[in-house]
């Protein structure tokens, strides 16, 4: 995990969850594409079936667990090199992630921005892959999944603590008394519905294009809802 | 307060070997850094029609590594290099380098040290001219220096003088001892291996005789034994005070004179070219270290060794390698070379085929020992049969009469130039065989890591200042960045273009030479020598 910029004390944040407000993408395909572009073709296809077993936790299943899917899907990357990561990362997000930001979300960023919030962007993604995007988007804060590395090769291990699908409001506590962010005066911003927990424990929460269960939740919780 | 700019205030410097990568830009990094400097006299050869005024002009006015100078003087320049320039046309292979004895004797009195960086790199060269440069030239340079009242020799060796060993390689010579531990007469060695050389006259013959005695005293080849010698010969005066500077493979500006810059083909180029190619098969180990430097942090850290040296306070071995402090395996370069390529065949301007094909081709590493399939020695029959074929064909049997008429020449142009494709293919990957050939004892059979302690421990002793300036900083450099965003563009701007057989790229004339306005119409002369 990385938070880049410290806060001011008692700042006022606005959390963006990348995959869903910003990017429309799941992070399984960031996972496919650097697999597939591994080094050899042997060694390509190999990673993306190991990619793939990852899928069924992933999706709408009996099996769904995103925590495992994230993991079992980065384990494909083990012994990649870090400079490949690096490279492949900017490559993925200026190709793919930046020409198809949502127009949505770019547009809270700027309110948040002009508002004076301090905007972090959280992402269960690798940190290679977030980092350029919010780079281009000029946002500092960025809390994302970083791989651990031996001797400039990934051991396909996320370093702790590991952001998951699911992040709990206790997280984001911790956060933000170790950052000096007032919550409550913070906006969440979040488009499925393993954000719940996240924009739960934060003082303005609101969802963004959501999926069904988010919506439900936030018509329940009286949360405002803004569509693309 | 500088140390390097103090001790070069007035000073004034023999140099030889400006026409070459490195000498060209020392010389351009001195002028343009160490304003306090006195004077350059610099040794160059007249060539073909040219004198070596001419050759240092048209340098200065044309190649790269001038652009930091010609763009701090603009209209200025000529007058500058009148101050700080003497061009003595010679030859370090002649006896007092072929400058006249009462201009030597003049100079001498004023000369503060000399810089010799002239010699050949080529591995395999004709020995003649091999030795005569490189061990030879040496002994004369040393004479000539001797001939000064502060006589100190900075001489430019090469890392690759440890020869066959493996492992750490310290800052040491053993003069007599040769690296496989041949004790030996350095003076005799050098007279029989010319006298031996003198004796063939088939060049491939002169090579093969005396690459086998280098190679029964250690060396792996023609050039690391002429420069080896060379360092023994001059180890052994006594007349002069002597520090050697030994480089491991200079390769593209980081900063100086701009990032990219490179000259000719150095050993990294046809590595470079080879793993973007479709062979892409590397016969190295991926555990040995690719001991690549840029040329201006050696020239920093040689600039750095020269005041050392004039202040009396210089080891006498100097090694200015990266695979100590920030070492790069052959294993990341072939990974950052693929990455690089990558991003460059997936720009809009290259081809179909290298924006959906060939970019995916990653670079893979060789067995040298096993030809692999393809083998170079299969593509390169292929391309001659192309070739021929192509020579015999006769377009009008496969069109028209009438599609003849119309772009007949068209057609026949096209045939010509696919012909001068496959032979221009050919020569180079026979030029590639015969370079990774020359590689081996450096990329599979022996891995070196050259210890650099003395230059680091030299650049801690600096100012903040002056280890910004000329401080060995190689532990700093991002390989990723270096080898991606300037190493390979470097390559495909300056230097592949002449391994593919084309002209060296060179700048536009210079403007200011023909404004009137600004800069008389004749360029000044008078550093010429008198």
């Amino acid at each position: 995990m990385e938070m880049s910029a410290r806060m001011e004390m008692n700042a006022s944040a606005a959390f963006f969850r990348f995959e869903g407000t910003l990017v429309s993408r799941p992070t399984l395909t960031a996972a496919a594409w650097l697999a597939a572009n591994a080094q050899g073709f042997g060694e390509r296809i190999a990673r993306l079936g190991n990619v793939a077993l990852a899928a069924p936790f992933m999706f709408e299943t009996p099996l769904k667990d995103t925590t495992i899917a994230s993991r079992m899907a980065w384990m494909a990357l083990r012994d990649v090199s870090e400079d490949r990561l690096v490279v492949l990362g900017e490559d993925y997000a200026t190709d793919f992630l930046i020409p198809n930001l949502r127009e949505v979300g770019l547009e809270l960023v700027r309110a948040a921005k002009s508002a004076g919030h301090r905007v972090v962007v959280i992402s269960d993604n690798l940190d290679v892959v977030v980092r350029p995007v919010c780079d281009h988007l000029e946002i500092e804060s960025v809390v994302a999944n970083s791989m651990e590395m031996r001797r400039g090769k990934a051991t396909g291990r996320l370093n702790d603590p590991v952001i998951s699908g699911h992040i709990a409001g206790d997280w984001a506590r911790r956060f933000a008394k170790e950052h000096g962010i007032d919550l409550e005066r913070s906006l969440g911003y979040g488009a499925q519905g393993e954000d719940g927990m996240l924009l739960g424990a934060i003082g303005q929460p609101c969802a963004v294009s959501p999926d069904r269960s988010l919506r439900r939740l936030a018509r329940d919780l009286d949360w405002p809802i803004v569509e693309d | 307060m500088s140390m390097v700019r103090d001790t070069l205030r007035g000073k004034e410097l023999l140099v030889t070997g400006v026409s070459g990568f490195l000498g060209k830009v020392w010389v351009g990094f001195v002028l343009d850094r160490i304003e306090e400097l006195g004077r350059i006299h610099l040794l160059i050869r007249g060539k073909r029609q040219q004198t070596g005024y001419d050759r240092f002009l048209r340098m200065v006015e044309r190649s790269p590594a001038f652009r930091p100078l010609r763009a701090r003087h603009g209209a200025n320049l000529h007058a500058f290099l009148e101050s700080k320039i003497r061009v003595h046309e010679g030859d370090i292979a002649d006896p007092n380098l072929g400058i006249d004895a009462g201009v030597l004797d003049e100079i001498a009195g004023r000369l503060d040290a000399v810089v010799h960086f002239a010699g050949l790199t080529d591995f395999q060269p004709d020995p003649i001219q091999g030795l005569e440069t490189n061990s030879r030239g040496a002994l004369n340079v040393a004479d000539v220096t001797a001939r000064l009242r502060v006589p100190r020799l900075v001489h430019c060796s090469t890392a690759y003088v440890a020869g066959d060993r493996t492992g750490r390689v310290p800052e040491t010579l053993v003069p007599g001892v040769s690296p496989n531990g041949t004790t030996f007469d350095p003076m005799t060695e050098l007279e029989l291996a010319e006298a031996e050389a003198k004796q063939h006259e088939v060049r491939s013959e002169r090579i093969d005789r005396i690459a086998d005695r280098a190679k029964a005293l250690g060396w792996p080849n023609i050039y690391t034994y002429s420069k080896g010698l060379a360092e023994h010969l001059l180890s052994q005066r006594t007349d002069l005070a002597l520090t050697m500077l030994r480089p491991a493979i200079v390769e593209c500006a980081h900063e100086f004179p701009f990032p990219g810059w490179n000259e000719g083909v150095n050993t990294s180029a046809p590595i470079v070219w080879l793993m973007s190619s479709w062979f892409r098969r590397l016969p190295a180990s991926p555990d040995h270290h690719f001991d690549v430097i840029p040329v201006d942090t050696v020239a920093k850290a040689a600039a750095l060794v020269t005041a050392l040296a004039m202040r009396g306070e210089a080891e006498p071995v100097y090694q200015l390698a990266s695979s100590s402090a920030n070492p790069l395996l052959f294993q990341r370069a072939v990974d950052l070379n693929s990455l690089a390529y990558r991003r460059r065949y997936g720009r809009d301007e290259s081809t179909w085929v290298e924006r959906n094909v060939k970019r995916y081709f990653d670079g893979v590493f060789a067995d040298p020992d096993r030809d692999p399939f393809p083998s170079m020695y299969m593509l390169r029959e292929g391309v001659r049969e192309i070739s021929k074929l192509l020579e015999e064909v006769d377009v009008k049997r496969f069109v028209s009469a009438r599609r003849y008429a119309k772009e007949g020449p068209d057609l026949e142009r096209k045939r010509k130039t696919a012909i001068i494709d496959a032979r221009n293919a050919d020569r180079m990957m026979k030029r590639i065989e015969e370079m990774l050939r020359a590689y081996r004892p450096f990329i599979y059979d022996k891995d070196y890591v050259y210890e650099t302690h003395r230059i680091e421990a030299a650049t801690k002793r600096l100012s903040a200042e002056d280890a910004r300036a000329f401080g060995f900083d190689i532990a700093e450099l991002d390989w990723r960045k270096y080898w991606i965003d300037i190493h390979v563009p470097g390559l495909e701007q300056w230097s592949l273009p002449v391994l593919r057989g084309e002209r060296a790229p060179e700048d536009p004339p210079f403007i200011h030479t023909k404004n009137e306005s600004q800069a008389p119409t004749e360029p000044p002369r008078p550093f010429l020598e008198a």
